[in-house]
């Protein structure tokens, strides 16, 4: 067990390495030179070379690398270009108002999907069940910068029953973080961007919850239960949904990860002052530290999942292991 | 699609010019002229400075030359133009920052000392009299006097032409006339200008005044902030010795009078009875420090405001006197009007401003409204001062400034009312509902920054003025505006904008679209063409 442990670690680690180099020199080999974007057009030649010293622009890219790697081992995730402030602190803030709208939307979603996936699989063949395979198909392949367009003109604009930007209303007081969102009108706030996301992330559930109950309910333990005179709903519920639950729940761990990132279009397109927006900042005005923070918190957090994941999964299951592969 | 459009038109075009001048036309004497590149930005930089490049290189080979347009990166592209100087002609802007509506910055572009690797006359104008002209002007203080050195210097430029000044931008935004009205209108900063919050009277109960904004100050370090974010929302809760009048005049604000006692030396009177918001007086020695501190700390962004200090010193019990190392008439209107005043008690102390995290910057300063709260990201609230010497005038308890995503939030708070003004321009298709919407009122205005093809005057055949002009007169603005701004802008000619207008001169050369005229001129100049239209260069 403990080997597997180490192994597993080792290749996240190795996975984290790799991730960062590739941040690195995407950002600079992509985007304009940050100069440009710190400054005002015709700003003198001096200028510009004393704020590429400031920021260290002016090194070679390797030796720009080596220091990256070695701040990033000791934590250190460098100075925002645009904001001229440890990036740490910027992205901690994000970080959390991105989960206050990810965590419900998401957890609604696997709520109410896996619920309506037993539906689904309990009337196979109906048309219950072909408008519910569409509906989740349509859903997950409407863009959400479209829904979430459409939310804001319908709900926000012609009926006036949602906000349709920020989290908050203002002015504002709060202590600390969680006095801004236990209120009543975050949850107005959160409603509409929540749903849009909700509905997005319905589909996936609902369709692996489907697929799963149609292999359980072909079990022998169905009839048993069938035997003793159970009602459908209770057969249906309480003993295949439980056994058919193991995929959905991986999925929902992927999928928190991948949360960390938020939504990009749907950050944008409701203000929501999140991570995903701040990464849509920062790639907009070229600000590396910044955009890298971001996508690394996003890629550790989802290797973290990932590798919780597996190990849960070895040690729940002993026929997965990954010595055989060898 | 334009593209294509203009590419027909070419075509056909390209073909009459060869009938006409097969006619008549003796066998071209010299050297074809070679080919030209013109840069400019890459497409998804900045559509509107491509897609001007190409119509205007359609139109030069209209005129016989052969034209490659060149588009590049940005930065590549400013190192080109400022540091390499290695162009035929670039397509380049200047954005309209509020201390450049004194014409020092603009007609300093064409200034013959820079013309230096990396200064701001990168095309290398040189005329003797139009340099003495500049001095004259920077040294003179009566601003009559000096208005009309600025308006010879424009006509000068104009018909030298080495900048061909293509189109300035207009500045669309949009307010809601059912909550507060007169609001100010200013040049370059259309309502979104110090004076709106001190002038607007409310219309309802609700007296704070909600303003868009579509993105962040970059910091509130006053000595650290390099964009309009910053200091537009800065300046309402630090006081400056000078303001910019909503007609671009310079008033005396915190200075209670501002006297030259000769070319170099210049008195400001303190007003008296000023306190910063944690109740300590405002005091000569306040400012003092003020400039002092900005000089030792040296900031890229104020240098060229504070170059021209030699010394400041305290006279008396409330003066300060700035004592020049050479007479600069842009001092008061530029370098007074810059300056945000910092209470010393509190910066004295503070060794290394850069080093200041986010939350030990200080926000005490002495403006009509002083500092109440800000949460990065989603809001800021200033309320209003009510010990300011100018409180009397204000007629809101404050401001409210809420910062989306991008302009389309911006415009959909300006929509549902959560707003009362944009602080930023609409998209042009934003501005047909707002101007369906009855609660608000679009109002557009000219930017005094502007878009230009730069000539690089040492190459042929940039080096002959009657070539610049031709060119010149090849450049189809109205269509550029018509098509590229969708109707956002009007035609340039002049490097101090109309918006600008004590120090705009409307009477000069302008270069309207004339391809005939082009021709006369290339004929002038001796140039001729073969039996395919091409230009030839006189021997």
């Amino acid at each position: 067990m403990h080997h597997v442990v180490l192994k597993r670690l080792g290749q996240a680690i190795f996975t984290m390495w790799i991730i960062l180099t590739v941040l690195f020199f995407l950002f600079r080999l992509g985007l304009p030179d940050p100069t440009v974007a710190l400054v005002s057009e015709g700003l003198s030649p001096e200028d510009r070379a004393r704020i590429a010293a400031r920021f260290g622009l002016d090194r070679g890219i390797f030796t720009q690398y080596f220091i990256y790697l070695r701040n990033v081992l000791s934590g250190e995730l460098g100075r925002s270009f645009h904001y001229n402030a440890p990036v740490a602190g910027i992205v901690g803030d994000r970080f959390l108002n991105t989960m206050a709208l990810m965590l419900p939307a998401i957890l609604i979603s696997y709520l109410v999907g896996p619920l309506l996936g037993v539906l689904l699989a309990w009337k196979r063949g109906s048309r219950l069940e072909v408008g519910g395979i569409s509906g989740a198909l349509i859903l997950r392949s409407a863009p959400m910068f479209w829904t979430g367009m459409l939310a804001v003109m319908v709900f926000g604009i012609w009926f006036g029953w949602f906000p349709t930007s920020g989290m908050r209303t203002f002015p504002y007081e709060a202590a600390h973080f969680f006095d801004k969102i236990f209120t009543l009108d975050f949850l107005h706030h959160l409603i509409l961007p929540a749903t849009v996301i909700g509905l997005y992330y319905l589909g996936l559930p609902m369709l692996i919850m489907r697929n799963t109950m149609l292999e359980v309910l072909g079990e022998n333990f169905i009839e048993f239960c069938q035997a003793r005179g159970m009602s459908p709903a209770r057969i249906m519920y309480a003993h295949a949904a439980r056994n058919a639950l193991l995929p959905v729940i991986t999925q929902l761990a992927i999928t928190i990860g991948l949360a960390v990132g938020g939504q990009v279009v749907v950050e944008v397109v409701f203000s929501w002052p999140g991570l995903g927006l701040e990464m849509f900042n920062a790639v907009r005005t070229s600000d590396y530290p910044l955009a890298q923070a971001s996508f690394m918190l996003m890629a550790a957090i989802v290797l973290m999942l990932n590798l919780v994941v597996d190990l849960i999964y070895s040690w729940l299951d002993p026929r997965v292991t990954y010595t055989a592969a060898r | 699609m334009i593209r294509r459009i203009t590419a027909i038109a070419v075509a056909l075009l390209l073909v009459v010019p060869a009938f006409v001048f097969a006619g008549g036309q003796a066998e071209p004497e010299g050297e074809p002229v070679q080919e030209l590149t013109v840069y400019t930005t890459t497409e998804s930089y900045d559509p509107i400075r491509y897609e001007a490049a190409f119509m205007i290189a359609d139109a030069w080979e209209e005129l016989g030359f052969q034209v490659n347009v060149s588009p590049m990166e940005f930065s590549s592209l400013l190192q080109l133009f400022y540091d390499e100087q290695n162009f035929d002609a670039t397509i380049l802007g200047w954005s309209g920052r509020v201390d450049r509506l004194d014409p020092q910055h603009f007609l300093g572009t064409l200034h013959g000392e820079q013309t230096d690797l990396g200064a701001n006359n990168p095309g290398g104008y040189v005329n003797p009299e139009y340099d003495e002209l500049f001095v004259a002007q920077s040294r003179e203080f009566d601003a009559d006097r000096r208005r009309e050195i600025v308006m010879e210097m424009q006509a000068i430029a104009a018909d030298d032409n080495p900048v061909d000044v293509l189109f300035y931008r207009d500045e669309v935004v949009g307010y809601n006339d059912t909550t507060f009205t007169d609001f100010v209108v200013m040049a370059g900063e259309s309502l979104y200008n110090e004076w709106t919050p001190l002038e607007v009277t409310p219309l309802t109960d609700d007296r704070m005044l909600t303003i868009g904004t579509p993105q962040e100050p970059d910091t509130i370090n006053p000595l650290d902030s390099t964009s309009v974010w910053g200091w537009k929302f800065m300046r309402m809760y630090y006081d400056k010795l000078v303001r910019l009048s909503p007609e671009i005049e310079p008033i005396p604000y915190a200075a209670e009078e501002i006297i030259d006692i000769d070319d170099t030396t210049i008195d400001v009177v303190v007003r008296s009875g000023m306190t910063f918001h944690d109740g300590e007086p405002v005091t000569a020695e306040d400012v003092k420090f003020t400039y002092e501190y900005f000089i030792d700390n040296d900031f890229a962004y104020f240098r060229p405001f504070l170059s021209d200090i030699e010394s400041i010193e305290v006279v008396g019990s409330d003066t300060v006197r700035f004592n020049l190392a050479e007479p600069v008439a842009s001092f008061i209107t530029v370098t007074l009007s810059q300056i945000p005043i910092l209470p010393g008690h509190i910066w004295a102390d503070i060794e290394n401003p850069a080093d200041l995290a986010p939350d030990e910057i200080p926000t005490v300063g002495s403006g009509p409204f002083r500092f109440d709260q800000y949460d990065r990201g989603e809001y800021k609230r200033l309320l209003t001062f009510e010990d300011h010497f100018d409180a009397d005038r204000i007629q809101i308890d404050g401001i409210d400034y809420i910062v989306y995503a991008d302009s389309e939030g911006v415009f959909t708070g300006l929509v549902t009312g959560e707003i009362d003004m944009t602080a930023w321009r609409m998209e042009p298709g934003q501005i047909e509902i707002a101007e369906d919407e009855d609660h608000i009122t679009v109002v557009s205005v000219g930017d005094f920054g502007y878009y230009h093809m730069t000539y690089n005057l040492r190459r042929e055949p940039f080096n002959d003025h009657l070539v610049r002009q031709a060119l010149s007169y090849a450049v189809d603005r109205d269509t550029i505006i018509d098509v590229l701004l969708q109707g956002l802008g009007e035609p340039g000619y002049s490097v101090v904008a109309p918006i600008n207008a004590f120090w705009h001169n409307p009477d000069i050369t302008r270069y309207t679209y004339d391809l005939d005229r082009s021709r006369e001129l290339l004929e002038e100049a001796g140039y001729t063409w073969d039996s395919e239209g091409r230009i030839y260069a006189p021997n």
